[in-house]
């Protein structure tokens, strides 16, 4: 296809030039690309009369017309946060003074004048912060104060992005969040009063910050799910991007091989403008470098219309295994329907390969020998530190080297399997879970597709060809601009006394649930 | 090949135990009650959950090999890669 040929070309000019002597880029800001513009997108009223509802993209096109400052946005999300987060506890760590103080300095012309200028963000409490504790929600981490931003963190604020705060996780970034002792914190910005509600996790606060409206975006990480599980539960668009796509330099690890950053937004446009802003070659993280150049995401992310109907920007074949969402046949049946009604989009039936199980299952188990390396010194002076997610830890002691050389050596035979099979046949895939994708590094986005029973939201997961994040947002984005979905928004908790001494106790994870869930 | 006894329990506390001295880790340092303050889990909670990984886990993993004609041909299949869409470019075939 003459886009992915196009890839292979960008490539080799890339190394042409590297071998040529060219100098990498030392610092992240070096490495950017044009300035990105967001289209003027419509402004529904509800975001011209309170600003936390405006989607990112709302609110830069609402400053740029002069009917909203950048001090006027964040004074509404620490109101908001001061008034429900002691509910939703979707945040480690309120930043609030030093997001007012960059505000005011964007509203008076001074700071970066980048895309996100005067953007207040949410970031998961496992990415460095520059002088903020970055504890990973961990007594292992409970004095850490980083003296730099991680890379993702220096673009968006070089970008002119505000960090409103640290966004509550799943302890060492493994479950839903919750207390170093296994005592659920952050809710399900949907179910505020019912905190056995699984809200997602590990990026369970960057994902109810967004959903609670107490920040305009987020940025998460995800190991084993962790940006688009908490995404589907709670109604936002997550990305999760091609290994390499964001530079991890800066974020605490869980697996060498398989973290990535992205970020959890409102919608396919917010998620555009977020990795388009985090993406690119960084010199301190080396799977960054020699890839294909990032895509406009932001223009893949702008829906598009022929004689008033909304149309695919490429035709595109959707690929869909028969046990996605099948315990849920009423809402796949609508969803696909929708999906298979827009102009451009073919729906393919594909089967897995007779091993997708073991291969995406068992193997699974590889990774926690990559969580175990990195963190020998606590595991040997103190593994109290280590609270209810201890086991995970210790079970990466039990696996040898030749095994996780096996593992190795499965996830190529699974690639070959997904790109030479199952992609084979169409050019994006869904999912039923994150994991096959996690393992091989390749793109997913998930996005809202209704509701359950109860009321909590229903999601999405569709994986990609390798650096094709472009063509997860354009499906994306065609489907959310015939739905309206991703524009619901959670009723505000309520917050009086009584209601608050009546609400029921915060469960708890087990050490042993803490283990068979971690990402 | 003969067939090889699954390990007795014994046997598998023997070699968690000692996996774990070896790496350094001291079990003493785990509470024998549980603790709700940290919620760690206590000596003999990692013992049963580590002799349960021990048993299921490694062997499922280190008993696949690609599919090959033989062990000769198996060992020349999908070589090990670390980071496999990242390889993808840069090998140039990412996108071909």
């Amino acid at each position: 296809m003459a886009d992915r040929a196009l890839n292979r070309r960008v490539f080799l000019a890339g190394s042409a030039a590297a071998a040529g002597g060219v100098a990498l880029a030392a610092t992240p800001a070096l490495a950017r690309a044009a300035t990105p513009r967001i289209p003027d997108v419509d402004i529904p009223q509800a975001a011209r009369n309170d600003p936390s509802e405006a989607t990112l993209a709302e609110a830069v096109v609402l400053m740029r017309r002069g009917k909203l400052t950048a001090t006027e946005l964040t004074e509404a999300y620490l109101e908001r946060i001061e008034r429900y987060d002691a509910v939703y506890q979707a945040y480690a760590e309120v930043t609030g003074d030093s997001a007012l103080a960059a505000a005011r300095r964007a509203d008076r012309g001074q700071g970066p004048r980048g895309v996100l200028r005067g953007i207040p963000l949410c970031v998961k409490d496992n990415y460095f912060t520059d002088g903020v504790p970055t504890r990973c929600n961990s007594l292992v981490f409970e004095d850490f104060v980083p003296d730099e931003d991680a890379t993702a963190v220096a673009r968006l604020r070089a970008a002119g992005g505000i960090v409103l705060g640290k966004g509550q996780m799943g302890p060492l970034a493994t479950t839903r969040a919750t207390a170093p002792n296994g005592t659920v914190t952050t809710v399900n910005a949907w179910t505020p009063d019912d905190p056995s509600v699984d809200p997602g996790g590990s990026s369970t606060g960057p994902a109810c910050a967004v959903a609670a409206r107490l920040a305009s975006s987020s940025i998460g990480t995800q190991t084993g799910g962790s940006i688009v599980l908490p995404s589907n539960q709670q109604n936002l668009t997550g990305l999760k991007p091609t290994m390499g796509r964001v530079s991890l330099h800066g974020v605490i690890p869980l697996s060498f091989t398989r973290d990535h950053a992205g970020p959890l937004a409102r919608d396919a446009m917010d998620a555009a403008i977020m990795l388009q802003v985090m993406a690119g070659p960084d010199s301190r993280d080396p799977r960054t470098l020699g890839l294909p150049d990032v895509p406009d995401l932001i223009g893949a992310a702008t829906p598009v219309a022929a004689k008033g109907a909304v149309r695919m920007r490429r035709a595109t074949k959707i690929g869909v295994p028969a046990d996605f969402l099948a315990t849920r046949q009423e809402l796949r049946s609508a969803f696909l329907d929708r999906l298979d009604a827009i102009p451009g989009i073919t729906l393919v039936d594909v089967t897995y390969p007779d091993d997708w199980n073991l291969l995406t299952g068992t193997f699974n188990a590889a990774r926690l020998a990559e969580r175990t390396e990195p963190f020998r010194h606590w595991l040997r002076a103190d593994p109290t530190r280590f609270g209810v997610s201890l086991l995970s830890w210790l079970q990466g002691l039990m696996l040898s080297g030749d095994e996780w050389i096996t593992a190795q050596r499965a996830k190529n035979h699974l690639l070959r399997e997904v790109l030479d099979g199952v992609l084979n046949r169409c050019d994006v895939l869904l999912q039923t879970g994150p994991v096959p994708f996690d393992i091989l590094g390749l793109p997913e986005i998930a996005f809202p597709i209704g509701f359950d029973g109860d009321g909590v939201p229903v999601g999405a997961i569709l994986g990609g060809q390798p650096y094709e994040e472009d063509r997860l947002l354009e499906v994306a984005a065609a489907y959310q601009a015939v739905t309206d979905w991703h524009t619901r928004r959670p009723a505000d908790p309520e917050t009086n006394r009584s209601r608050l001494m009546a609400a029921p106790a915060r469960p708890r994870l087990s050490a042993e649930e803490a283990a068979a869930t971690s990402a | 090949m003969s067939e090889v006894q699954p390990p007795t329990q014994e046997e598998l506390d023997a070699f968690v135990r000692t996996r774990l001295k070896l790496a350094g880790f001291d079990l003493t340092l785990l509470p024998e009650k549980a603790d709700p303050a940290t919620g760690v889990p206590t000596r003999s909670q990692v013992l049963a959950s580590l002799r349960a990984f021990v048993a299921s886990t490694p062997g499922a993993i280190s008993g696949w090999t690609p599919p090959a004609p033989t062990p000769a041909y198996a060992q020349q299949a999908s070589p090990p890669l670390l980071y496999p869409s990242v390889t993808e470019a840069w090998t140039g075939k990412a996108g071909e």
